[in-house]
C-alpha cells in the first residue's frame, strides 16, 4: 500500500470536500458493502469507489489501489473456494454456493477498503485531524494519534524498503519469488523496525511537544470547515447508497 | 541564556555518561557552534539544552542547565518552547503535519498566534528560508534537504529567543548549507541566540563567535573561535579536522608571514595573501607574475580553496 496513502495534492471538487463528509461517505459505503447480498449492487458501489477516485484526479492510483486489494483478495478467495462445501459441486470440489460466498466476501473487502483508501490520499491529514476536533469535538491527542499513526504507514514502508535494497546488495536475497523464503527474510528484520520506530514516534512527540502540542484547544486550527452544497449533496448520496444496501 | 552547570548524564539503562561534568554559559545574542567526533555528547547536550533531557528523554541527570535563568527541571517543555526552539537530527521525526503550510502553522495555532499574523509569519519564514515554492508540497515528497528547511522554518515561525539545531545542513548540499548558515547570522544579528551543532567545520569557524568542543561527554575546549581553531593539533587529536583557510593562516605564522592573525574565512584568507604578497587588490585582479612564485603557489593554493568551496 505504499504510496496509496500519500496525500495527493488537488484542487478538484473531491479535495473541497469537507474531511468528515469524506469520510462518512467512506463509512456509508462500507456499511452498503456490508448490508447487501447483490452482487450487482457491489459491482455498482465499486464504480462508485473508482469514480470517486477519477473525480480526484488520481485514476492511476486508484487502479493500483484496486490491483494491490485484487492481489490480497486473491488468497482470501481460494481459502473461501476450498473450505465451503455447501451448494451444487461445478468442478472437482468446487462448489456453485462457495464461489457466490467467495465472491462476495472478495468483493466486500475490496468495496469497503477502497472509499476509504481514496479519502485519505485526497485529505491532509491536518485537515482531517482539525476536522475531526473542531466539527466532531474529538480530543485533539486523540485526532492526532489517529492521523500520526496514518502518517508514519509511508514513512516506515520506505524505510523498510531501504532496508531491503541494502540487504539485496549485500547479497541477501529478497528478491526471491518465493513467498515462504521472502517471509523468513522479513520477519528478522521486524524487530530493529519495530524498536527503531518507537524511538522515531517518541522523537516525534517530543518535536510536537517542543511547539505546544499541549497547549492546542478545540478551535486552535486556522481552518475553518465549514459545510458546502456540495458536502451536502454527498451526505444525501451516502445515505441513499446504505437504502439501498438495506434494501437489495 | 543557556547556562548549563556540572552537568552530568547517563540515558536510562545506560551506565556510560553522554555527558560528564559539563559547565557552560551560552550568552544571550551569542552563535555558538558545538564541534566533535561521533558519541561526543553533542546531540545530548542539545537535548538538554532544549529541555527534553530530563522532560522527554530520561536518565540519571545531575548538575542543572537553566535557560534564560529558570532551570529545566522546575518548566515544562511547552513552556521552555517559548524561549527555545530546537531542530534536532532525524529530520523526519520532526515533522508533525503532512503539507508544508500546515507544518509551519501548527506551532503558531498551538501558540494561539492570531490567523492573520500566523499566516503572514508562514509567509515571511518561507520565504525567508527559500522555501516558498514549497508551500503546498506534501511532506513526503520533499527531499531530506528540503526537509530540513522546513524543520528550521517551523521552529524560526515560533520567533524563539534561542535556536538549537542539531546538524542543520546534515543533507543540504554546500550552497544550500551555506544559506542556512547566512540566515542563521542574519537572526543572530537581531539578536536570536543561535547554538548549532555541526560537522562542517568550515561553516562554523566562518561563523559561530564561540566554539565548543565535545569528547567523551567532555567539554574539551571553549572559547572564541579563532582561538579554539589555533589549536589544530589538539583538534586533529579529537578527529576534529580545522578548515583549510585556518591551517593555512596558522602555517603562514609558523613561518612569521604576515600579521598572524587566524583565518575563518576565504576572504579573510585572501586579505592575508595581499598582505603576504605585499600587493593591493588592483595588482592581484591582472598577471602575478611580478609577485613570484610563492604567490603564485598562495594564489593557487586560495583558487582551489574557492572550488572545494562552489
Amino acid at each position: 500500500m505504499d504510496g496509496v496513502l500519500d496525500y495527493a495534492p488537488g484542487t478538484t471538487i473531491v479535495h473541497r470536500l469537507n474531511p468528515l463528509v469524506k469520510i462518512a461517505f467512506a463509512f456509508c459505503v462500507c456499511v452498503a458493502a456490508f448490508l447487501t447480498e447483490s452482487l450487482p449492487v457491489l459491482a455498482c458501489l465499486l464504480a462508485v469507489g473508482i469514480a470517486v477516485g477519477c473525480a480526484g484526479g488520481i485514476p492511476r492510483r486508484t487502479v493500483r489501489l484496486l490491483a494491490t486489494l485484487v492481489k490480497v483478495s486473491i488468497f482470501l478467495f481460494v481459502l473461501q473456494v476450498l473450505f465451503i462445501r455447501s451448494g451444487t459441486p461445478v468442478l472437482l470440489f468446487v462448489t456453485d454456493a462457495g464461489l457466490r460466498t467467495a465472491t462476495l466476501v472478495v468483493m466486500r473487502l475490496i468495496v469497503a477498503t477502497m472509499p476509504l483508501a481514496l479519502m485519505l490520499a485526497l485529505t491532509p491529514m491536518n485537515d482531517l485531524t482539525n476536522a475531526l476536533v473542531k466539527i466532531a469535538r474529538l480530543p485533539y491527542r486523540y485526532a492526532f494519534t489517529l492521523t500520526t499513526a496514518l502518517r508514519f504507514i509511508p514513512v516506515f514502508a520506505a524505510e523498510m524498503r531501504q532496508i531491503m535494497e541494502a540487504q539485496i546488495a549485500r547479497g541477501v536475497e529478497f528478491d526471491t519469488r518465493n513467498p515462504l523464503r521472502k517471509v523468513s527474510l522479513v520477519l528478522p528484520l521486524c524487530m530493529p523496525m519495530l524498536v527503531g520506530s518507537v524511538g522515531r514516534v517518541q522523537q516525534s512527540a517530543l518535536a510536537a511537544e517542543m511547539r505546544g502540542f499541549y497547549l492546542r484547544g478545540q478551535d486552535s486550527g486556522y481552518r475553518d470547515y465549514r459545510f458546502a452544497l456540495a458536502d451536502g449533496a454527498v451526505l444525501v448520496l451516502s445515505v441513499c447508497l446504505i437504502a439501498v444496501g438495506v434494501v437489495a | 541564556m543557556i547556562v548549563f552547570e556540572d552537568v552530568t548524564f547517563s540515558y536510562e539503562g545506560s551506565s556510560r555518561k553522554a555527558l560528564d561534568g559539563v559547565s557552560l554559559r551560552v550568552e544571550e545574542g551569542d552563535f555558538l557552534g558545538i564541534i566533535g567526533p561521533s558519541g561526543a555528547g553533542k546531540s545530548t547536550l542539545a537535548y538538554a539544552a532544549a529541555g527534553a533531557i530530563p522532560h522527554s528523554l530520561h536518565g540519571d541527570f545531575y548538575g542543572s542547565v537553566r535557560v534564560a535563568g529558570r532551570d529545566t527541571f522546575e518548566v515544562d517543555l511547552t513552556e521552555l518552547a517559548h524561549t527555545v526552539g530546537a531542530v534536532f537530527q532525524d529530520i523526519d521525526a520532526q515533522m508533525v503535519a503532512s503539507v508544508v503550510e500546515d507544518e509551519l502553522a501548527f506551532g503558531l495555532e498551538n501558540f494561539g498566534i492570531p490567523r492573520d499574523e500566523g499566516l503572514a509569519r508562514i509567509e515571511k519564514t518561507l520565504a525567508q528560508v527559500g522555501i516558498a515554492d514549497l508551500r503546498a508540497r506534501e511532506v513526503s515528497s520533499l527531499s531530506g534537504g528540503q526537509k530540513q528547511k522546513v524543520a528550521l522554518a517551523a521552529v524560526l515561525a515560533l520567533r524563539p529567543r534561542a535556536l538549537v539545531l542539531d546538524e542543520p545542513t546534515g543533507e543540504l548540499d554546500p550552497q544550500s548549507s551555506r544559506q542556512v548558515f547566512e540566515l542563521l547570522r542574519e537572526l543572530n544579528e537581531q539578536g536570536v541566540t543561535v547554538v548549532v551543532i555541526e560537522q562542517k567545520i568550515m561553516l562554523l569557524g566562518e561563523f559561530a563567535r564561540h566554539l565548543a568542543v565535545m569528547d567523551s561527554g567532555r567539554l574539551s575546549f571553549y572559547g572564541e573561535t579563532p582561538s579554539v581553531l589555533s589549536r589544530a593539533d589538539d583538534l586533529k587529536r579529537l578527529g576534529v579536522n580545522v578548515p583549510r583557510v585556518a591551517t593555512f593562516s596558522l602555517g603562514l605564522r609558523a613561518k612569521s608571514m604576515g600579521s598572524g592573525r587566524l583565518c575563518t574565512s576565504l576572504d579573510e584568507a585572501e586579505a592575508l595573501v595581499r598582505e603576504v604578497i605585499g600587493v593591493g587588490a588592483d595588482a592581484l585582479d591582472g598577471p602575478v607574475a611580478s609577485c613570484g612564485n610563492a604567490a603564485r603557489a598562495v594564489e593557487a593554493l586560495l583558487s582551489t580553496e574557492k572550488e572545494v568551496v562552489a
